[in-house]
């Protein structure tokens, strides 16, 4: 009589058959697959969106005057015309930029006075309308003066190179927020139900041993975590120009550092799934480690615009330092070699987990 | 009814106990069922029905005491004991997501069998059912089913715990009705329940069990008899029919449930 059963096969059926259960849920769906879809739809949006100023325009000036025909004109500066009190009550509200009077000065010795006003509620702002406005005033003297070879000339050299837009900086978070999702709301609420529907319970009656169960679901997981990477990269590239600094390869080393990410995100899922008892005691634990990740790891925003003090946790997170891993390889175009520090922290917490999960595991 | 009252014990069970903590679950229990009969566990809710029937599963562990099961103790070798028997839990759940098909079909790798998925929702009257979900069922199909997967690897005992409990009088009589078919085939069943006419129509003997302990066991009849001769008289007078046989009358005892 055969002693332990054979667990390849049990392994690979529940492999599979997870997976099919998976793949006709609502939620695997919803957070795996159409939530990084949206957010890098809208991503994808922003970055191609350019960077302008509004500048108000009273409706008593004179539409005329060189200054504001060239405002106008530039490219940089969207202009709104409106009275005067509109303006002022717009610009200290923040909807727009600065407010533009130009009067003419009759018996002075300038022909014309531009006041430029700005606001103190968007500083970066502020400063922008002022470079751009002065230099549209400096043009302007310099075309009335009727001076054609200025004593001082100067000219801009623009080295070819990539646009860097927000989806490159944001798609490798999505990545990331994706598998996070996948290893930590599905795992913990799907583990949750099949104890509480005792489904666990009827398999542990059949030759079946526990770490094959666990195995055979993580391994399931794995294989949705490469198609959500997939389905990410591919969106990205097509439709909103994702860059992949050395094309396959840098999508093959993509792909690894999913499974990688998702085995040790894994951990946390099984952590949190063996500690509690129900759905409503999982939801604060659920939210106490993802909530926190999502807003500092990078995701986002990058860390380093994070006040000091919480860099040092905020670069430590695991998420951190995936999104970090992926950057590497996708905005700095290195190699897997490069990730190898990150890699490194994240076994670590990945190892944390697992250890964990197995001293406080309960199947019922 | 068959007598199997001379054939071997396929379970002998010995000195049980289990504690939970301070609490008391099952004390000195002791029992054999002989094989190929239909062997009850009769006991009011939390009288240790079906704590006794997980450590013949050994889906728990006894504090004390010893289970062999087909000449295997439960203990030293728990996967040759799963091995023989077909295992249904009382409310057991399947994966939502996936058709009888797949379910029977997943049991049988965990098994290490080859099945025919629909040859065993025939035998439960679910054939028309093996593209549907779990959740889609009727409380009686569903227990019919999980009776379905417990035949996947041909046991020689099947546990059933309160299959009944739940169901309309239509969907019990179905469901004995199967119990019996399964058992004529061969396979000893154990089974619990709180229901007294179950126990009288289904089982060749019955354990009577409260509070963690057996208080008799016997079969229904010689119990009965026991009873009489202490000079034990019902008071109330023994209605020809009851509402139950009315509506079994009306709408068929061999109808199928929708």
């Amino acid at each position: 009589m055969k002693r332990k059963p054979n667990q390849f096969r049990a392994f690979l059926a529940i492999t599979y058959y997870a997976f099919k259960a998976q793949t006709r849920n609502k939620s695997t769906f919803f957070f795996g697959f159409l939530f990084p879809l949206v957010f890098i739809s809208i991503f994808g949006l922003i970055g191609n969106a350019n960077p302008k100023v509004t500048i108000g325009i009273p409706s008593s000036s004179n539409m005329q005057n060189q200054v504001i025909q060239n405002v106008k004109q530039s490219p940089a500066i969207t202009t709104v015309v409106s009275d005067n009190q509109t303006l002022l009550s717009q610009i200290k509200q923040g909807k727009i930029d600065g407010l533009l009077n130009v009067t003419s000065n009759q018996g002075a010795n300038t022909s014309y006075a531009t006041t430029l006003t700005t606001s103190a509620s968007n500083p970066q702002n502020a400063a922008v309308v002022q470079l751009l406005v002065k230099g549209i005033v400096d043009q302007s003297n310099v075309e009335i003066s009727g001076i054609t070879t200025p004593q001082i000339s100067f000219t801009i050299t623009k080295i070819t190179g990539r646009q860097s837009r927000y989806i490159d900086f944001a798609l490798p978070g999505m990545i990331g927020f994706s598998l996070l999702s996948t290893a930590i709301f599905g795992v913990v609420f799907g583990l949750i139900f099949l104890k509480k529907q005792l489904v666990i319970k009827r398999m542990f009656a059949t030759p079946m041993l526990p770490l094959t169960f666990l195995f055979g679901q993580g391994m399931s997981r794995l294989i949705i975590a490469i198609f959500q990477t997939i389905l990410i990269l591919v969106v990205g590239v097509y439709v909103f120009h994702f860059y992949l600094p050395h094309g396959f390869e840098t999508f093959m080393d993509l792909m690894i550092l999913s499974v990688f990410g998702l085995v040790a995100f894994l951990g946390f899922g099984y952590f949190m799934a063996g500690l509690a008892n129900d759905e409503n005691s999982a939801n604060p634990m659920i939210n106490l480690v993802t909530l926190p990740q999502f807003l500092l790891s990078g995701t986002f925003f990058p860390t380093s615009s994070l006040p000091s003090w919480v860099q040092p946790i905020a670069t430590n997170l695991p998420l951190s330092y995936f999104n970090e891993a992926v950057r590497k390889i996708t905005t700095e175009g290195g190699s897997l070699h490069d990730t190898i520090p990150y890699l490194l922290g994240l076994s670590v917490w990945g190892i944390l987990m697992y250890v964990l999960a197995a001293k406080t595991f309960k199947w019922e | 009814m068959q007598s199997h009252q001379n054939e071997k014990a396929i379970i002998t069970v010995s000195n049980l106990h289990k504690k939970f903590g301070d609490f008391v679950a099952v004390t000195d229990v002791s029992f054999e069922v002989k094989k190929g009969e239909i062997f009850g566990i009769l006991g009011p809710n939390g009288a240790g029905k079906t704590t006794t029937l997980e450590i013949i599963e050994t889906l728990q562990k006894q504090t004390s005491g010893n289970v062999i099961v087909d000449g295997i103790d439960t203990l030293k070798h728990p996967w040759d004991v799963k091995r023989t028997i077909g295992v249904q839990l009382q409310s057991a759940g399947f994966y939502p997501e996936l058709t009888l098909v797949d379910i029977l079909q997943l049991f049988a790798a965990l098994y290490d069998v080859e099945v025919s998925p629909m040859k065993l929702l025939e035998e439960v009257e679910l054939q028309d059912k093996a593209k549907s979900y779990v959740n889609k069922l009727s409380g009686g199909q569903r227990q019919r089913f999980s009776i379905a997967t417990t035949l996947v690897n041909t046991p020689k005992i099947i546990f059933l715990d309160e299959p009944t409990t739940g169901l309309d009088p239509q969907a019990r009589i179905h469901l004995w009705d199967m119990i019996k078919k399964i058992n004529q085939k061969g396979v000893t069943i154990v089974l619990t329940t709180h229901y007294l006419e179950e126990a009288e129509e289904l089982c060749e003997r019955v354990a009577i069990m409260d509070k963690g302990k057996i208080v008799a066991l016997d079969s229904p009849e010689a119990l009965i008899k026991k009873l009489l001769k202490t000079g034990f008289k019902k008071h109330i007078e023994v209605k020809q029919a009851d509402l139950e046989d009315v509506f079994i009358q009306l709408t068929g005892r061999h109808l199928h449930e929708a």
